[in-house]
């Protein structure tokens, strides 16, 4: 297997302020690497959504930073999310349950659920030091995940 | 890129205000976008259009701000931002305890911001339209 290579990384404050430069990073190294704009707007959406949580439910106002980088491996684009927030996995939110009473919902469990739906795969790891890792993987097809 | 909201009022069988989205609503803004309908609905607004032609990108947090929209003008509290869940459970309450509601309808969605409204079941509370002038013509 040929190892990932990085395409490009953004390193920003923990400032939802900051987001739209997250996007803009990921739609330029996606566009670099190939993919197409129903693939590109896929995972601009799941990034967007990890890293607002990392913001928002992670650091919840304290500082901090988020580093966000994005890989290609052979046919699939790799994007790690790296924080310094509270370990927090967010893999183990379950899935919506809209019977339930809605104080039983964790906030952001619409991000995370919509972030599942965009891409084909999210770790969680612990950041060596403190911190979190979430790895979003995506293989490199045209279009959306509803046109597979 | 940022969002910008440019307000026009329109005349069909009712006035309507029209709100336009144009830039990215995502968790920095989605707040302004609900006291910006707050401010509306205060100065009298009840028929609100908004046309997200120019809209390229909308994240969860744009769905509460969506929700919240239709909660206001129809002169009711909005859901906790903070909710999560919660917002899109009352969301699935307003849309099984009634009818699409017709007071707020949307045009001009992007392909990537349907994709978000029906993803998350959202698009179930509005109608939507694929330009103003049949927006307007709607009302």
């Amino acid at each position: 297997m040929t190892p990932a290579a990085t395409v490009r990384s953004l390193r920003i404050p923990s400032d939802v302020g900051r987001l739209a430069e997250v996007r803009e990073m990921i739609r330029s190294a996606a566009t670099a690497a190939g993919a197409e704009p129903g693939y590109i707007g896929d995972l601009v959406q799941a990034v967007d959504e990890d890293a607002t949580n990392a913001i928002v439910h992670g650091h919840a106002g304290r500082p901090g930073w988020v580093v966000v980088r994005l890989a290609r491996e052979e046919d699939r684009l790799i994007v790690t999310i790296e924080d310094d927030a509270p370990v927090f996995d967010p893999t183990g939110v379950p899935e919506p349950d809209l019977s339930e009473p809605p104080e039983r919902r964790r906030p952001g469990g619409m991000g995370v659920h919509l972030a599942r739906l965009c891409v084909d795969e999210i770790s969680h790891r612990p950041r060596p030091g403190g911190g979190n890792i979430l790895t979003l993987v995506r293989k490199l097809e045209p279009g959306t995940k509803e046109d597979r | 890129m940022a969002l910008e909201t440019p307000v026009e009022q329109a005349t069909g069988r009712v006035p309507i205000t029209v709100l336009a989205l144009d830039g990215e609503l995502d968790a920095s803004n989605f707040m302004a976008l609900i006291d910006q309908v707050r401010g509306l609905y205060e100065a009298g607004t009840r028929h609100l259009l908004l046309d997200l032609s120019g809209l390229q990108f909308m994240a969860s947090s744009g769905l509460v701000a969506l929700h919240s929209v239709v909660r206001l003008i129809h002169g009711e509290p909005p859901p906790d931002p903070e909710a999560g869940w919660g917002a899109l459970h009352a969301l699935g309450q307003d849309v099984s305890e009634g009818s699409t509601q017709a007071e707020v309808q949307l045009c001009g969605a992007q392909p990537a911001v349907e994709r978000v409204l029906a993803r998350t079941g959202l698009h179930r509370l509005f109608l939507s339209h694929p330009d103003r002038a049949s927006a307007i013509a709607a009302f």
